[in-house]
């Protein structure tokens, strides 16, 4: 049995200090804070002890939108407009484009960085801030334009706020640590509707007042740690807390030269295990750029292309417990 | 061995079950259904010649005969050394009753839990693949990749001895007298089958719909075992992108590439033509809301029960619809009034749909892919296609007003340079016979599609524009949506006809009348017969 010390940071990238990286577990706790009293089947595992044997439950889904591509009715109709607003990049992944002057792809760059953690070093560093984003957006970056006038930091700040412009983390307003946490914990409460228990996803959703029920994401997540509440478990957030990037697939796709596509996807942040932020863009010295790949027959013209083949995850600990929860009607 | 003859009246899938005779399980044996009268074994020499692929290259060949599924990926591992791509497994979930939650009224249900295990990687998707119940049975179906003559190699093992069984090549699905027999009854056209091609893939672990370990029973071993526990977390997404959909191209590509090695010359052009105009399978879809979850809001309706978007607008470049959509209490009143349930057909029954809503056939993905290849190396032109596809395109499946065309495809054909006189030729069969057939002739609309020339594009597109207004005002009304169920129905009802279903789960039933129906390019539903 264990207790975290901390709350690791996402991808567990570097912290400068030790303070800094116990104020970056303080936010962490603030967000489950107003959960645990009243949940009890959702914990703390800085608070409570993790078993060794804990199960692993990872939950994972394509970083493109589900409400995009339910409402589409053409392929390149839902690639265009997921690539037209970030605001609609709704699944804890978001992504920039760059083309040439031909208008070709010549890279993608996604990420799942939670807007807190970025929040949190402009608190703790600001100038460790800008250097990250002079590395990660753009050189000319400059430190004004990363706060507003009352001096906080601004999350969709213009280096940070477009589909082609760059990206420096999340800022879809679900896409945030403290709404992941929420609905994690939220979706340890079991429902019924006349009498029947509810399970399905979008019905669980919709039941608990967790989201949107046609999302990838949300309704994934909650049937799924609902599923394991069910068992009297007790669950959290597995550490480091956050969403990650967990695959790219390359089934189909075929590059001019013959070359293996996988080759072209660089992870830029966080651990083999832990992705935050990757790229796919082909190497100066190949000759030809993203845009002249082909992905089921069609060269790649959009990011969300990519994105159809992105997967991202979180991954839910579960140990074992004997709560017998009664079942709760649904919100009104 | 002859004495087994007797059972080859059967030409289905189910002949592999129907061998009683213990065969020797320490040798190969071929049964080509339709080459064949009875299994036999194979000389080393001819197996050798024959087959290239990894599962008979590093395992059969070897006088290894693994006697379970879970000794297939064991002979694997023993063949191979580490980083081989034949180490890397995914393995996927699926069932006809994998969301239905176990309890004591479901308890019995046969829910068809089964298993996708795959091994390789690659942008052209895996090398083996293996369809299996359970690890510890001897029944799987492995099919894998033949790099030095191509296609699928396909393989069983039959029999109380369990010997395992060389059952053809995806060639054979193409070729007579083997093809629509042995497994080429159902993977018809000699691809990998995954019916439920696209989201939300009823039936398969997904994001959409997660299959979790509750969907076995209390004390099963399945619940615990890595194909389960270390299923691909994305599940039928994975295999859809990484496993299904490269796999037909490939095979596609292979066939088309095979077809054309020669002089250019292609016998029995039908059997391309039949992928566009006929229904040899199909794939399933379904709305994206849950069945549970249907209420006040619209139900979107998938768009390829209504036209074939794929071929028409993915390929072709027409217009796509807007998207078709019902408000959530017609379709509820339409549950009601047809007494729409879950049924097996052996004492379970719940009302309601299929876990979503609206589950149809659309035409196949594999079908598809004929035709993009059959443009894309010149057999035949865009607009040949489309004519084609826009005669009767009220009915994107099981048209046999389309079908019927297949009587005026040319014997054979020929590319040359990517050029082909083919389009012109089977375009002029038809409208030399259309003068001799009735009015309203399939023949006589192809003519009118034809006479459009090369405005074509346009033309087409105020058809389906007018065509898509007219099935948007229908369902907003609850007597025209009832049509619409109907017509679901009938063709649900041809697909329980089909050898891909094999669980009365696949579809939910109804008390809709039985009639075979048929779209109106008004958005009227017309009956046409009994199915």
């Amino acid at each position: 049995m264990t207790t975290l010390a901390r709350f690791s940071t996402p991808g567990r990238l570097p912290e400068p200090t030790e303070e800094s990286a116990d104020a970056w577990s303080a936010v962490v706790a603030k967000i489950f804070a107003p959960y645990l009293e009243d949940l009890p089947q959702f914990f703390d595992p800085t608070v409570e002890d993790t078993p060794e044997d804990a199960t692993v439950a990872p939950v994972a889904w394509s970083a493109f939108p589900a409400t995009v591509r339910n409402r589409s009715t053409s392929e390149e109709q839902r690639w265009a407009e997921a690539d037209s607003d970030r605001s609609l990049q709704d699944e804890y992944c978001e992504w920039s484009v760059a083309r040439n002057a031909e208008g070709k792809l010549t890279r993608v760059t996604f990420t799942t960085e939670v807007p807190e953690f970025w929040e949190h070093v402009a608190e703790d560093d600001s100038d460790k801030l800008l250097s990250v984003y002079r590395e990660l957006v753009n050189p000319e970056v400059a430190l004004d334009d990363l706060f507003d006038d009352s001096g906080r930091y601004f999350r969709t700040n213009r280096w940070n706020a477009t589909t082609d412009g760059g990206v420096a983390h999340l800022i879809q307003d679900s896409n945030t640590l403290g709404a992941a946490v929420d609905l994690s914990a939220r979706a340890t409460v079991l429902r019924e509707r006349d009498g029947r228990p509810v399970v399905n996803q979008q019905e669980l959703v919709s039941c608990g007042g967790l989201g949107n029920p046609f999302r990838n994401s949300d309704p994934q997540i909650a049937a799924a740690i609902n599923n394991v509440a069910a068992s009297g478990a007790e669950i959290t957030l597995q550490d480091p807390l956050g969403l990650y990037i967990d695959g790219f697939l390359t089934g189909g796709m075929a590059t001019p030269d013959g070359e293996d596509p996988a080759l072209y996807w660089t992870v830029e942040r966080g651990d083999p295990d832990h992705v935050l932020r990757a790229r796919y863009e082909v190497p100066e010295e190949r000759g030809y750029v993203v845009g002249d790949i082909t992905a089921a027959g069609r060269p790649l013209r959009f990011g969300g292309q990519l994105a159809d083949r992105v997967e991202v995850r979180v991954t839910a600990l579960a140990k074992a417990a004997s709560h017998r929860p009664d079942r709760q009607p649904c919100e009104p | 061995m002859h004495d087994l003859a007797t059972d080859i009246a059967d030409t289905s899938c189910g002949v592999f079950f129907s061998i009683s005779e213990a065969l020797d399980p320490e040798k190969l044996h071929r049964f080509i259904v339709g080459e064949d009268e009875a299994p036999q074994a194979m000389e080393a020499r001819e197996a050798a010649e024959a087959l290239g692929d990894p599962f008979a290259t590093l395992v059969l060949l070897r006088g290894v005969f693994p006697r379970t599924a879970a000794e297939v990926l064991d002979a694997i591992d023993a063949a191979t050394a580490d980083g081989d791509p034949l180490r890397q497994q995914m393995s996927f979930v699926l069932g006809e009753g994998s969301q239905i939650p176990v309890d004591a009224e479901t308890a019995g249900l046969r829910r068809s839990m089964r298993f996708l295990v795959t091994r390789g990687t690659g942008p052209q998707g895996p090398d083996l693949l293996m369809s299996a119940f359970s690890p510890d049975q001897a029944e799987a179906e492995v099919m894998a990749w033949d790099a030095r003559s191509g296609g699928f190699n396909y393989y069983r093992p039959v029999g109380p001895s369990v010997a395992w069984v060389f059952v053809g090549n995806s060639r054979h699905a193409l070729l007579e007298p083997t093809e629509g027999k042995g497994p080429f009854e159902s993977h018809t056209s000699g691809n990998f089958l995954m019916k439920e091609l696209r989201a939300p893939w009823v039936h398969w672990h997904s994001p959409d719909a997660n299959v979790f370990p509750t969907a076995f029973p209390d004390g099963d071993p399945l619940r615990e075992h890595p194909w389960f526990t270390a299923k691909e977390p994305q599940g039928a997404l994975t295999c859809e992108l990484q496993v299904a959909k490269p796999g037909i191209s490939r095979w596609t590509a292979a066939r088309f590439e095979a077809l054309l090695a020669g002089d250019g010359s292609i016998e029995r052009p039908g059997r391309i033509l039949a992928q566009i105009l006929d229904t040899p399978t199909v794939n399933l879809i379904s709305s994206h809301a849950e069945g549970t979850a249907v209420g006040s809001e619209p139900v979107d309706l998938p768009q390829t029960f209504f036209v074939d978007s794929e071929g028409l607008c993915e390929t072709l470049g027409l217009q796509a619809p807007e998207g078709f959509a019902v408000g959530g209490p017609i379709y509820a009143s339409s549950l009601n009034s047809f007494n729409v349930r879950l049924s097996d057909g052996e004492g379970f029954e719940r009302p309601g749909d299929t876990h979503f809503a609206f589950v149809v056939p659309e035409p196949a993905f594999e079908d598809s892919e004929v035709l993009r290849a059959a443009i894309r190396v010149g057999l035949i032109t865009e607009r040949l296609a489309a004519c084609l596809l826009m005669t009767d395109f009220p009915n994107p499946v099981f048209s046999t007003r389309r079908a019927s065309l297949l009587a005026h495809v040319p014997g054979v054909a020929t590319v040359t340079q990517g050029q082909s006189g083919f389009s012109q030729e089977m375009a002029d069969a038809i409208l030399g016979a259309a003068p001799g057939t009735p009015d309203g002739s399939p023949e006589r609309e192809f003519a009118e599609r034809w006479e459009a020339g090369e405005e074509w594009r346009v033309q087409f597109g105020l058809l389906l524009a007018d065509y898509y207004r007219a099935v948007g005002e229908g369902l907003r009304n609850q007597e025209r949506f009832d049509d619409y169920f109907v017509l679901a129905e009938s063709r649900r009802e041809r697909v329980r006809g089909m050898p891909i279903s094999e669980n009365p789960l696949l579809f939910a039933r109804s008390d809709a009348p039985l009639t075979t129906r048929a779209m109106a390019a008004d958005g009227s539903v017309l009956t046409t017969g009994e199915v």
